[in-house]
């Protein structure tokens, strides 16, 4: 699938996005904000950072851009749209995705690696993993995923925070987010909004088990 | 606006310049010849660091923002350290945030792109609400900025200690990535150049440099310190490497502003500026201000006229302002319009060389006492209730941006980072302020030694260090003493493992409200290529081995520092630091170690503690720790250099590659939880251990 990387003025993981893409063998492109033609896509991944600085909530000036309007043109005709930690911000704050990601409970940025358990296998990213249980690092500080619908955030939820053995309890969830969500998509399962950084997993170098689970994800865009 | 000129120094003007100049004149001579600038009170010393090297491409000039060391390929990393110290005490978020925006901005400089920060932060006793503020704030400055602009903290220091309780000291150090041939310098080689400023001058920061040059006054001085903007720090630092190839010369506007960056750019050459011209974030600016303002975010290039629109257009894309503010001339005088008229008109020579100082010396004289009478089990708790996860700092950091950070921080005794080519890059800061309290030379020594450990722990030789030089007022004797022991001893140490010191930095005036000058804080942060393989900690039920030789050398340990100072200094023999580091090294490349570290603060059981924080036990014999004492106290806590502790499963391969140095197994790791064994001595430190992973989140919260 070609995909576009977009930068926003802000935008910290562009590089390592790109980089990963390659590394699970996706035609990939990093695209300056103002340059993006949707057209020429059939993906698109907003990675992390701080679009327009995040001076205001997370993501909200960014998904007000004349590029985010080619984005939602890209997810209503059901191209493949991913948002990572920032991005998943922005998919939120632009209305392509349900809920809002609030300030962390503990009210500061924090940087871990996490277990996650994988609950939908409906989305590109998800379908035909074999793994239930993923490790990647978080790395935010509005990362709180709240939507006042239970029922639907249980049906949207693609990756839950998770123990190593894949309970899902309070203990091990980071932020304080709503039944430990860390990713959802939207129904259709073409928009998925993700606060884990797969980027962050796909090396072996940096991994601290060697495991590159973000590969996993990635590998869906490479078909 | 103060003036921290002396009546010597304002006379000596007057005679070279034959008038007496007007007040934009005096400021700018002010910012100019500050201590911060100028280096004036330092200069005589730092020539004397050993700066020259094979590998060095860009070393200590005067005026270049950063040293540059080659790492192979046609690579070359530049390496810097800085302080925001004043700042930080007055507004420990903004001083903190800016002091990381500043260090960033001076690896741009060189055209190279910064991959990993360290931070070094030293404050007062935690017991002290005010000093509990200000670490939440910093820590959460260097956060915002770093995190914003997406370069990763991978690892630091962080200390308590009375002697900062009003004068905090945040140290950042950066390291940035370049290919060799495309290193932009910072100064110009040749006139008619223009000056094309990027970014916005505001009202904040004004006089900043001539802040950090004298001693916090107490009163309201928040107008000298600069407010972060990371989100334009951001966009300064992709374009400014976007357009780095087709300029001739850059540099970060740090302290000193405008005035002191065009001068000190112009290199001796002239400079006409109309600062009409400059781009304001506030109206009516008068032009004293717009000199002297140290908003951050800005950048001057020195550009040829044919590129000047490709390099605005550059900044424009992102809505950045960018502007021709005047000319790089032949004649040797910096000059600033206003309104058409001339109001500065300056010599450049002038400004370049303020007089320098050279003040008297003193020893310090010292007292101390006996051994103390101490239990065992009670000196062990005190010992580890002082070792602290530093989790709650480091979690607050974007470490694993770049995707390049191998060792998070906490993990091991360096970091540890890869390089476009493929190598791996450790770095470690390193500073005793208890051990250059009592004996500053040994200290400088002790420093460099201890960061020649500490990148040898994951499999790293050093190839290049930066210090930064942190004292009180140096027209004191004994101020002035310790800081030119630090510099020899520093100096001796890095010739000795020729490892070259590519940049520095000084930091005086650092003194509490009583004029107390801090201990002396002389940091160093080195550089180094793993050889081959790197290690990664693993603990396991294996030896605990001992390599080198312990001394009964108590002082500036942290055991005098809790039960009373005694004994001699620690002194540092360089060779022994060298052989233990080899060994080590040579362990990790033939895989026969899974754990390293070396010893420092807290001795031996400071090293073994960190093994009883992973869930594991220990279980040590007394007499097979070699020793030029019988006394447990130093057989435990002594800091001397030189030393490692490994885990290692075949314990008589070290020994046979060992050479002058002593290897021996101690004893060994045990899964007996929490357990620490000495002879028959069990000590449970359950307790210690949940305050080693608490204590952070306890007192912040």
């Amino acid at each position: 699938m070609k995909t576009a990387v977009i930068k926003f003025p802000g935008t910290t993981c562009e590089v390592d996005v790109y980089k990963a893409l390659l590394e699970a063998k996706v035609d990939a492109e990093i695209v300056r904000y103002k340059d993006f033609d949707p057209d020429k896509y059939e993906a698109v991944v907003l990675p992390g950072g701080f679009s327009f600085g995040d001076y205001l909530r997370a993501g909200s000036i960014a998904a007000s851009t004349e590029t985010m309007k080619k984005v939602k043109e890209m997810a209503s005709a059901g191209k493949i749209v991913i948002g990572i930690c920032n991005g998943f911000q922005i998919l939120v704050e632009s209305g392509l995705l349900e809920g809002a990601l609030l300030p962390n409970l503990n009210l500061r940025f924090i940087s871990k690696w996490v277990y996650l358990k994988v609950v939908r296998n409906d989305t590109v990213l998800t379908k035909g993993l074999d793994k239930t249980i993923i490790k990647m690092p978080i790395a935010h500080a509005e990362g709180r995923f709240y939507l006042d619908d239970i029922e639907k955030a249980k049906r949207l939820a693609v990756l839950l925070y998770s123990d190593e053995l894949g309970n899902v309890n309070e203990k091990v969830n980071p932020n304080g987010s709503l039944l430990n969500i860390a990713s959802i998509a939207n129904e259709e399962g073409n928009v998925i909004g993700m606060m884990p950084h797969p980027e962050r997993a796909s090396f072996k170098l940096t991994s601290p088990t060697g495991d590159t689970d973000g590969l996993l994800l990635f590998r869906g865009l490479s078909k | 606006m103060k003036i921290t000129l002396s009546s010597y120094e304002m006379e000596v003007v007057r005679n070279k310049l034959g008038r007496e100049p007007n007040e934009a004149e005096w400021m700018t001579i002010d910012a100019l010849w500050s201590e911060h600038c100028s280096y004036k009170s330092s200069k005589t010393f730092l020539k004397s660091l050993p700066s020259e090297g094979e590998n060095v491409v860009m070393g200590i000039e005067d005026w270049q923002d950063a040293g540059a060391i080659d790492v192979g390929d046609g690579w070359a990393i530049v390496l810097k350290v800085e302080s925001h110290n004043h700042p930080s005490a007055i507004d420990p978020f903004n001083g903190a945030a800016t002091g990381v925006g500043g260090i960033i901005r001076d690896i741009i400089s060189k055209g190279a792109r910064p991959i990993a920060l360290l931070d070094m932060i030293r404050v007062g006793n935690l017991s002290l609400s005010r000093n509990r503020w200000l670490l939440k704030n910093i820590i959460s400055g260097i956060g915002f900025y770093g995190n914003s602009i997406g370069v990763p903290v991978i690892g630091g220091e962080l200390e308590f200690d009375d002697t900062y309780n009003d004068n905090p000291l945040v140290d950042v150090a950066a390291v940035g990535v370049v290919k060799k041939d495309k290193i932009v310098p910072s100064v110009i080689k040749e006139p008619g150049l223009k000056i094309v400023l990027v970014g916005l001058t505001g009202l904040d920061g004004l006089g900043g440099a001539s802040f950090a040059s004298r001693k916090l006054s107490g009163e309201d001085e928040i107008g000298a310190v600069q407010i972060a903007d990371p989100f334009a720090g951001k966009i300064v630092l992709d374009v400014t490497l976007e357009v780095a190839d087709k300029v001739e010369a850059i540099k970060d506007l740090g302290g000193g502003g405008l005035v002191v960056g065009i001068t000190e750019m112009a290199n001796g050459f002239g400079a006409v500026v109309d600062l009409d011209k400059v781009p304001l974030r506030v109206k009516d600016l008068t032009p004293e201000e717009i000199l002297i303002s140290e908003t951050q975010e800005r950048m001057i290039f020195a550009v040829k006229e044919e590129k000047v629109e490709e390099v605005c257009k550059a900044f424009e894309y992102y809505e950045y302002p960018c502007a021709v503010i005047g000319e790089f001339v032949k004649e040797p005088f910096i000059k600033f319009y206003y309104n058409g008229k001339e109001f500065v008109n300056l010599p450049s020579e002038l400004l370049l060389s303020p007089p320098r100082f050279v003040w008297n010396v003193k020893k310090k004289v010292k007292s101390y006492g006996s051994k103390p009478e101490v239990g065992l089990e009670e000196s062990v708790k005190a010992i580890v209730s002082n070792l602290i996860s530093k989790e709650w700092a480091y979690s607050q950091f974007d470490y694993e941006v770049g995707t390049s950070t191998v060792l998070k921080p906490g993990e091991a005794d360096a970091g540890l980072i890869a390089l476009p080519n493929g190598k791996l890059l450790a770095i470690k800061g390193d500073a005793n302020p208890d051990l250059c309290n009592e004996d500053a030379y040994e200290c400088g020594k002790a420093i460099v030694a201890e960061a020649y450990r500490n990148l040898a722990s994951v499999g790293a030789i050093g190839i290049g260090l930066v210090d930064h030089l942190q004292f009180g007022d140096p027209r004191k004797p004994e101020v002035y003493n310790d800081f030119i022991e630090a510099i020899r001893g520093i100096a001796e140490a890095s010739k000795f493992f020729s490892i070259p010191i590519v940049g520095g930095k000084v930091s005086f005036y650092n003194e509490n409200k009583n004029g107390i000058p801090i201990k002396p804080t002389p940091l160093v942060v080195m550089a180094g290529l793993v050889k081959d393989k790197y290690l990664r900690n693993k603990v396991d039920e294996t030896y605990v081995t001992l390599i080198g030789f312990t001394r009964d050398e108590m002082r500036g340990s942290l055991f005098t520092k809790i039960f009373g100072s005694y004994g001699e200094v620690p002194k540092t023999r360089l060779n022994e630091d060298y052989l233990s580091s080899q060994l080590v090294i040579e362990a990790i490349n033939d895989q026969s170690i899974i754990f390293a570290k070396d010893i420092n603060r807290g001795g031996l059981i400071a090293s073994l503690f960190s093994i009883l924080v992973k869930g594991m036990g220990v279980e040590i014999n007394l007499s097979r720790i070699p020793s030029d004492s019988e006394d447990w106290i130093a057989k435990l806590f002594s800091e001397n250099s030189g030393r490692f502790i490994v885990l290692t499963s075949e314990p008589e391969t070290l020994s046979k590659k060992a050479k002058g140095i002593h290897v021996s197994v101690i004893g060994r790791v045990t899964n007996n939880q929490n357990i620490l064994k000495i002879d028959d001595k069990e000590i449970n430190l359950e307790k210690q251990i949940s305050n080693y992973y608490n204590y952070l989140y306890e007192v912040i919260s």
